[in-house]
């Protein structure tokens, strides 16, 4: 398992696996509730038109997280 | 004795269109999560047993971050339901099923109700239902709540299941190994601490103090012996998983869900269907997104402003005083009433319920648009195309959801902050959600526009809603910096597909509003009307007055007038308005209405008299940022919990609103004459 980048570091339509979520307290745990799990493959959908939070794909459905939170989960090819 | 089943699900998945569908009420529903708020009770319909439904808030899992999963959670653990109907979007089965394996831990029979299922069809996706069933060891039911399909079979199985209680077995979540030290630390603390929780379900109490649930674990009271069970089990999961133990958990409910969930769907065919993302690449845009959704609020108040109002408004008036009217004054005449019966019931009655209902076409579009913006999935986008706006003032982009609510009715609107996991932010919001305008106050600005600005009413309605805007991220600023001072909360927020609005459930949302807001003008509208009348035509010795200056309304307004003179309207026609608003914000118009009924060259010259155009736009700045109706300042009690926080609240709003009113009225009358 090598460390490629963060999620923050994917461009839209690339996509990766999660290796570890670095993210702390309370939003670790929603994270992890809204299936951000190890091993889960994430697909950047897009940018807020703002360039900040982020849309993902995952598990079928669509998410949105902040960048701040995407730069501390670390994605594994 | 009646059963009583709660409906689970995740926000977003359909759960109050199946409340309806179950029991037959028409409550709000919407396409941004967490529309019902606080839960909902209703009768199961088509069956011989008393079965009582229970809506409980949307969530996604059990643990006690927001005050729904709170509610939703106490409501399961405490009340302990006969049966789970737990309502699961076949279209995004993973996630959803992940609160399905920890209801499976609640000792509680359920019932999967695969919703959508029309969608999961659509993406050519076929799942297969007795396969589920087999590898989760309860039924899983086919349904589509929008389209009512599968709603009698689910019905039926729900009281065929309820009323022959018996064992019932949930398969397995973990691995054998993680399931092993769960037993091992069940047993443990069955025989070592048998006062530990006894009255929660085994399973569930045994992840949840393994998990260190906050409130599980303020229940146990700094057990230290048990601390250290709990550790060494949290070890041993480390250990076997080589993660630490939320992600290990979390991880392992998902591994058994996709496999579950592989076996038992197929690809039938290919989706090529991109109409989602050829949409967000519009609305959605880098340089559009923003400049498209204020489009749209402008076109919403257009048209409903301007537009109907130039089809409906003189034409509804026209009815009301010359055919209404003049044929009850000419009837009641020609039956002997006495004057002042036909004044009471013209000038009092008739007039102030009048210029209420004048304005119900506007508002019936207005929240028409409402609703379609709430069923299409938009607004959850524009909170997420606001987070960054909002994060700088405070707040984030979650709290745009209930503002835009606010715009139909300030009530709902403050309801809907409880999505909002983090306390101080969920109160910021609910102090600043009033300042954005409902529905009722558009009247007032309407009503004031078409007589002094006539030739730039939406232009004039829509500088106040920017002006609403502006005080809530000055307020945020402030505020999030002063009293509702902390850490911010994060964010983080599930972007639903675009849907179709429904036309039934519109109708029904459009109908109920409305509904609502016609009620109001039959009773307290149509009371208060009444007292006014009376309170403006009699002196204190129960007179009947000649000048209206002499009447007991005109001396108590008078009291109350030199407060709101520096703001331009230091007048007790105004004043009284403002108070009797109060009770609702459209009874600022009736009150005008009644008072200034009968006045020389008619209502608009009245009113002109009353008013410059400098100090209507005060008037309505005031109308639009002072506190709102008393519905309004209930529920904000109730959602800020405590009076030190309410008293500021509403001390904040009515000192914003006098401040506001302040300077635009002495600057523009220095400017303006």
């Amino acid at each position: 398992m090598s460390i490629l980048c963060t999620l923050k570091d994917l461009k839209p339509g690339e996509k990766a696996c999660v290796g570890t979520i670095l993210v702390e307290g309370l939003m670790r745990r929603k994270l992890m509730d809204m299936g951000v799990t190890p091993g889960v493959e994430i697909e950047v959908n897009k940018m807020a038109p703002l360039g900040d939070p982020i849309e993902v794909k995952l598990r079928g459905y669509a998410l949105s997280l902040r960048k701040k939170d995407a730069e501390n989960i670390l994605m594994t090819s | 004795m009646g059963y009583k089943v709660a409906l689970v699900g995740n926000p977003n998945s359909g759960k109050t269109t199946l409340f309806n569908c179950l029991t037959g009420s028409s409550y709000y529903v919407g396409n941004w999560p967490g529309v019902t708020v606080e839960k909902k009770e209703g009768k199961l319909k088509n069956t011989s047993e008393d079965i009582t439904l229970v809506d409980l808030p949307g969530i996604y899992s059990l643990a006690p971050y927001s005050m729904d999963e709170i509610v939703s959670r106490n409501c399961l653990l405490e009340e302990k339901p006969d049966l789970i109907i737990n309502i699961i979007d076949a279209s995004n089965i993973e996630r959803n099923l992940y609160l399905t394996t920890q209801l499976m831990e609640l000792d509680c029979p359920i019932i999967g109700a695969l919703n959508m299922m029309d969608v999961v069809d659509k993406k050519g996706i076929e799942l297969d239902t007795e396969l589920l069933s087999n590898s989760f060891g309860f039924r899983f039911l086919k349904i589509s709540a929008q389209k009512e399909t599968g709603i009698n079979e689910l019905i039926h199985y729900v009281s065929e299941s309820i009323t022959k209680k018996g064992a019932f077995s949930i398969s397995q979540i973990f691995p054998d190994e993680i399931t092993e030290i769960l037993n091992k630390f069940e047993e443990h603390i069955e025989k070592n601490y048998p006062d530990v929780l006894p009255d929660y379900p085994i399973a569930f109490r045994t992840i949840k103090l393994i998990e260190k649930d906050e409130e599980i674990l303020s229940k146990i009271h700094n057990n230290f012996e048990l601390l250290e069970v709990i550790y060494k089990s949290r070890k041993e999961i480390e250990n076997y998983s080589g993660h630490d133990v939320d992600s290990a958990i979390a991880d392992y409910r998902y591994q058994y869900i996709t496999k579950n969930v592989t076996q038992a769907s197929k690809v039938v065919r290919e989706n090529d269907n991109r109409f989602q993302e050829k949409l967000d690449k519009i609305l959605m845009n880098r340089f559009a997104a923003i400049p498209i959704f204020f489009l749209f609020m402008f076109v919403i108040y257009y048209v409903s402003i301007t537009l109907v109002g130039n089809l409906t408004v003189e034409g509804i008036q026209w009815l009301i005083n010359d055919i209404l009217m003049v044929n009850i004054a000419k009837g009641l005449s020609f039956l002997g009433a006495s004057n002042w019966i036909i004044a009471l019931i013209n000038d009092g009655i008739i007039t102030g319920v009048g210029a209420v209902i004048t304005f119900v076409p506007q508002l019936l579009v207005l929240f028409m648009f409402i609703s379609i913006l709430e069923d299409s999935g938009y607004m959850a986008r524009v909170a997420f195309m606001m987070d960054r706006i909002f994060r700088r003032f405070g707040l984030s982009g979650k709290s745009f959801i209930p503002m835009v609510v606010g715009l139909g009715c300030s009530v709902p609107g403050i309801m809907a902050t409880r999505t909002l996991e983090n306390e101080r932010e969920r109160k910021l919001t609910a102090v600043l959600t009033p300042f954005i305008s409902c529905g009722a106050k558009m009247p007032v600005y309407v009503l004031m526009a078409s007589v002094f600005f006539a030739t730039n009413q939406t232009l004039l309605v829509f500088s106040l809603y920017l002006m609403s805007l502006l005080v809530v991220f000055i307020s945020g600023l402030i505020l999030s910096k002063t009293w509702f001072k902390g850490e911010d909360s994060g964010y983080l927020l599930e972007i639903p597909p675009y849907r179709l609005p429904k036309l039934k459930n519109t109708i029904t949302q459009v109908w109920e509003r409305i509904k609502e807001f016609l009620i109001r003008a039959g009773t307290i509208i149509f009371a208060a009307s009444v007292v006014l009348w009376f309170l403006q035509n009699y002196t204190f010795g129960f007179q009947m007055v000649e000048s209206i200056d002499q009447s007991m309304l005109a001396s108590f307004g008078k009291i109350i007038t030199p407060i709101f003179a520096p703001l331009g309207f230091g007048n007790w026609i105004a004043s009284v308005s403002l108070l009797t608003g109060m009770v609702a914000k459209e009874m600022i118009i009736s009150t005008m209405s009644v008072l200034l009924a009968g006045a020389e060259g008619g209502f608009t010259v009245a009113l002109s008299q009353v008013f410059t155009p400098v100090s209507a736009y005060s008037f309505v700045l005031f109308v639009l940022l002072a506190s709102p109706c008393m519905a309004a300042i209930a529920t904000m009690k109730k959602e800020l919990g405590n009076w030190r926080d309410f008293i500021f609240a509403i001390s904040y709003q009515l000192g914003i609103a006098y401040s506001v009113s302040f300077i635009v009225y002495q600057v523009g009358s220095r400017i303006f004459g």
